[in-house]
Formats: structure tokens, sequence, C-alpha cells
């Protein structure tokens, strides 16, 4: 890098030797006195003279090379300079280029791509409208299914409730005629096979009955009369299988009201069919009737599985009578929607709890409104039909006379008690009816319910016409002869409103 | 005889089956009772018992034949006769066949009988 150092050393060669013989000459030539400060005089200044010279050639020479330097440096930069400048205009030009290039792409994708979604947003849109007419067709086709399958429905329903109801026609019929057979065969081979028919019939009755109270039927039988709790009890019991289990614990009197009993009887027949079902075969189900102030609690307890909690829950709500529809019904299980049905009908309340005897208990609940109390019936072989004296004339007019439109067959019978004695054998009939205070257990007269009301009408009653102790007298008078017959026809009318076999 | 309370035939008017009034028995399975038998009473209806039983034992206060009860109770005679059996054996009634004696008694001695023969033959 640096110039060489050989003009330098042939600069300072030169000049020495120059002055080396310059210096010769001086100090010959000088006289020899001052011989000795000119050689130093000569010797130093040409000694500096060298020094000088070789300076001044490398300073000259090192100016040189670096001007050199300096030039050849500036014409490189130069050079680079409009390197960088071109390649960098050639870069601009490139990149304008290649912007151009893919603004065109760009622009030529965003036209593809608009074409694109508009093709799509076409053929979206037209499948949502085929998908819509689609669905409005299959909806107008469930539409139509879901009204004949509604129709069909309410056609099955009716046949049901048409066949259940004439199914109830014939196992009521089926049953009177049994009745009567029973009556009429006194040998017991047939006597036993005829009961056994019975019972039979009986159940099929209550399967009528049951499908007429689901499918809305009206119910199978009216009464037309209170019937005794006792009749209630038996009837129920005689339409389930395992009836021989039953045990009733009842002293009730009272009656349920004519046309509240057969539900009430359907109802107990299905608790106690499943208390039966749901107990061991040879447990036995107690049925007690308690009577408290809302009415009268009929409760049914088994000794069989005990209900868990949900179970006792879901057959509360089976019964609790809010869904009336068919989708709950299992098929297989209809008691408790029965009676949950005539439940509601006849404002019963239902519920379930553990029993003490281990099983499940179900209570029973009448309001008052199906109960007619001191109602004496000769419903069953009731006490007061069973001791009428066997001299009857008396009692014929005494119904007539004594029967008012609007009045049942208990106010009659209790009547004539009062009427009939003192016609026939007072002392006999005194004692065996009961009109005349009876003892009881506790040695204390007793009272039978309605028997102090009934002996007042009475005694009013006979008080118009005459004494108590005449003979009826015979009115002649055509009109008081006809409203005796009519009303005597309407009594009449009024315990037989349904001639063929009861039903409906 | 049992039909005479009855209101029609082909309707029943009482909701209870015979059967549950046995308890499904239809034989007495003994021959205590035939249908002249007579039945009386030994104690009163206690509360509580079946309304049949009360009514028999109310009704035999004196003596009262088997058919009688049956047909006021208007039931057949042989399902009386299985409830006569359960009282029986309860102790509840009792009982007795009419004596064969005192029919015979009540029956018109042959000179009786011959002056009818004579006066009939007479007309």
């Amino acid at each position: 890098m640096r110039p060489s150092l050989r003009p330098t050393a042939l600069a300072l060669l030169v000049s020495a030797a120059v002055t080396g013989s310059l210096c010769l000459w001086a100090v010959a030539a000088a006289p020899a006195s001052v011989r000795t400060p000119v050689s130093w005089g000569a010797g130093a200044s040409a000694l500096l003279l060298c020094v000088a010279v070789a300076l001044t050639v490398h300073a000259r020479i090192t100016a040189r090379t670096l001007r050199a330097l300096r030039t050849a440096d500036a014409e490189r930069f130069t050079a680079e300079i409009s390197r960088l400048v071109s390649t960098s205009a050639a870069e601009a030009q490139r990149f304008t280029a290649d912007t151009a290039r893919i603004k065109a792409a760009a622009a030529t994708e965003t036209s593809r791509v608009t074409a694109e979604a508009a093709e799509h947003v076409a053929r979206v849109t037209a499948e949502a409208d085929a998908e819509q007419a689609r669905l409005t067709a299959e909806n107008a086709r469930l539409t139509e299914r879901a009204r004949r399958s509604e129709t069909e429905r309410s056609a099955a329903v009716a046949a049901c409730a048409n066949a259940a109801g004439r199914m109830q026609a014939l196992a009521t019929g089926m049953l009177a005629d049994l009745r009567e057979m029973e009556h009429r065969h006194t040998a017991e081979d047939v006597l036993g096979d005829l009961l056994h028919l019975d019972h039979r019939t009986a159940q099929a009755g209550r399967l009528a009955d049951s499908i007429a109270v689901l499918t809305g039927a009206r119910s199978g039988r009216r009464w037309a009369k209170p019937i005794v709790m006792e009749s209630i009890l038996r009837g129920a019991m005689g339409r389930i299988g395992g009836y021989q289990r039953i045990r009733l614990h009842s002293t009730s009197d009272v009656a349920i009201a004519g046309h509240a009993a057969e539900g009430v009887m359907h109802a107990l027949a299905e608790l106690l069919d499943n208390a039966a079902n749901f107990s061991p075969p040879t447990a036995e189900v107690h049925v007690y009737v308690e009577e408290v102030p809302a009415g009268i609690v009929i409760t049914v307890e088994d000794s069989g599985l005990v209900m868990s909690d949900v179970q006792l829950r879901r057959a509360e709500r089976a019964v609790a009578a809010r869904d009336q529809d068919l989708t709950g019904l299992s098929g297989t299980r209809l008691g408790l929607a029965v009676v949950g049905r005539l439940a509601r009908k006849h404002g019963l309340t239902v519920s379930f709890r553990p029993s003490a005897r281990g099983g499940t208990g179900a209570l029973m609940m009448l309001p008052h409104e199906l109960i007619s109390r001191g109602a004496l019936l000769p419903a069953v072989p009731a006490p007061a039909a069973a001791e009428r004296p066997e001299p009857e004339p008396v009692h014929a007019s005494a119904r007539s006379r004594d029967a008012g439109p609007g009045q049942g067959d208990p106010a009659p019978d209790t009547r004539e008690e009062g009427t009939a004695r003192p016609g026939s054998a007072p002392d006999s009939a005194s004692e065996t009816t009961g009109s005349v205070p009876r003892f009881g257990e506790s040695g204390l007269p007793k009272r039978r319910r309605g028997r102090t009301l009934a002996a007042a009408e009475a005694r009013n009653g006979n008080a118009a016409p005459g004494g108590a102790d005449s003979p009826r007298p015979r009115t002649t008078d055509p009109k008081v002869q006809a409203a005796r017959f009519s009303t005597f026809s309407q009594a009449v009318r009024a315990n037989t409103p349904h001639p063929e076999g009861n039903t409906r | 005889m049992t039909s005479a309370p009855r209101p029609r035939p082909g309707r029943d008017d009482a909701p209870d089956r015979l059967y549950t009034l046995t308890g499904g028995r239809s034989r007495s399975g003994s021959d205590a009772f035939d249908l002249v038998t007579l039945v009386v009473a030994e104690c009163d209806p206690a509360p509580g018992m079946q309304s049949e039983h009360a009514a028999i034992l109310r009704m035999c206060e004196r003596p009262t034949a088997v058919v009688e009860i049956s047909a006021t109770l208007n039931l057949p005679v042989g399902i009386v006769r299985i409830m006569l059996c359960d009282l029986l054996d309860t102790g509840r009634i009792s009982a007795r066949h009419p004596r064969t004696a005192r029919v015979a008694d009540r029956l018109p001695d042959t000179d009786t009988l011959e002056q009818v023969l004579v006066g009939l033959r007479n007309l």
C-alpha cells in the first residue's frame, strides 16, 4: 500500500553522495585551522540536507500515491453509484411491471370470484326454493296425514266406545239372566256352575266398563236408587278375580247416590284388583270404611309390595285426573287411568300411602254430594224390606198414597212402617220393624237415622184423611183418584227408567 | 214363590252378586237344612255382621222355614242354605225339623173320613 521506499532511498543516496563529496571538498579546501569546525558544520548541514531531500522526496511520492488512490476511489465510487442507480431504476421498473401484472391478476380473480359467487348464490337460491317447495308439499302431506289419523283415531275411539257400550249391555243382560237362572235352578251343581259363569261375566263387564270409561262413553249402569255401602263394597268385590281374598270391615249404613254408585263401584273394583294382583296370592286384602267430616273414606290395604316414593307419586299422578288423554296409557295397566277418570267425574279423591300391613294402602274419599244418608233401602234384602209382614194390601195402598213425585224409594219404605203398623199385628210388627226404639248393645234405646222425620211425616200424612187407627177411607172423588194414580205411576216409573237391562 | 217381590225378570236391582254373599261357595256341605227346616235365632244381630245374616237373625226370632227365608230375602235356596250353615256353625241359630207326629195329629181320623165318604156317595 505504501509506495515503495526505493525512490526515497535513491534520493537519500544521491543527496548523501553529493553532499559528502561537497563536504570532503570543503574540508580539503578549508584551512587547517578551520578544518574541524568546517567539517562538523559541513557534515551537519549535509546530513540535514540529506534528510530534507529524503523527506521531500518521500512526501512528494506519498502525495502522488494518495492522489492516485483518491482518484481511483472516486472513480470506483462513481461507477458503483451509477451501477446502483441503474440497478434501482431497473428494479423500480420491474416492480412497476409486477404491480401492474398483479393488479391485472387480482382484477381477473375478483371478477372470476364474483361471477362464481353470483352463480353460487343463484344455485343456492334455486335450491332453497326447491327445498321450500318440497317442505311445503311435505307439510301439506303431513297435515293431511295428521288430519286423517285424527279422523281414524276418533273413529276408532267411537267404535271402541260403541262396542264397549254394547258389551256392557250384553254383560248386564247376561248377569240378569244368570241371576234369574240362579233362582230357578236349585241343584247345587248347577248353582255352582252358574255362580262361576256369573263371576266370569262380571269380570268381563268390568273390562267393558273400563273401556267405556277410557273411551269417554257413558258409564254402564244407572242405579235408580241409592245403593247401601255394603252392596257397593260387595259389588266392587264381585267384579275382580281374587274376590275371595277381600275382607270387608264396614259397619257404615250410608248409601251412595244412584247416579254415582256405578262409578264408585267401578273405581273401587279397580283399586281392589290392583291390591289383589300386587300382593301374594294367598294374602288378604282388607277394606275399611270410615266416616269422616268431609265424607267417607274407603281404605284398601294389601300386604304386598311396598311401593317406593317414585311409584307412589306415579300412581298418584295417574289418578290425579290431570291429563285425560290416552297418550299415557301403557296398554296393560288400565286400572289407575280408569280410576283417575272416574275420580274426576265424581269428585273422588284417591291417594296412596304405605300400609301398616306392610303393603300399600289406597284411600278413596267420597264427598258428601255422593252420599245419601238414612236411606234404608230394600236394595239388598235390607232389614226393612226383609221383615215386611205378610198381609200386603195395606202396603200397596200406602205406597200409592204416600209416594209423591220426586220422592224415591226410601221415603215410602220408611213411611209405610208407620201406616201399616196399626192395621196388622201391632206386637210383632213393632218388634221386628224396629219403629219402636230397639235396644243396642249398651242397653240404651237406639234410634235409626231418619226414623223420626219419617214418623213425623207419616203422622202428618195420616192426620189429614182421618185418625191413624181408622181404616183407609175410600175416596170417591175421581179427581183425587186420578191424582193418586198418576203419582203411583210416577213412582213406579222412577224405579224403572231402563227396561232393557238397565244400561245407560 | 221366590219371584214374588221381584219387579221384573231380566233385570236385577242389586249390584252385589250372589257369589260374594257366600265367599264363592256354592254347596253347603251339610244336609242340616231342607226346604221346610224351621230356623230359630239364638242371638241378636251384632253390628258389622253381613246384612243378610242380620236379616235372618231378625226374621228368625220366631221359627221360620228355610223356604220362607229364601223367599223373603229374595235369594236362591242354595245360597240361603250356605248362609244358614255358617250361622249354625257359629251357634247363632238352631234348626228344627218339623215333627211329622204333629202333622199326623192334625190329619182327620178314619171315622171322619168314612163319614165324608158316605156323605159324598149320598150326594
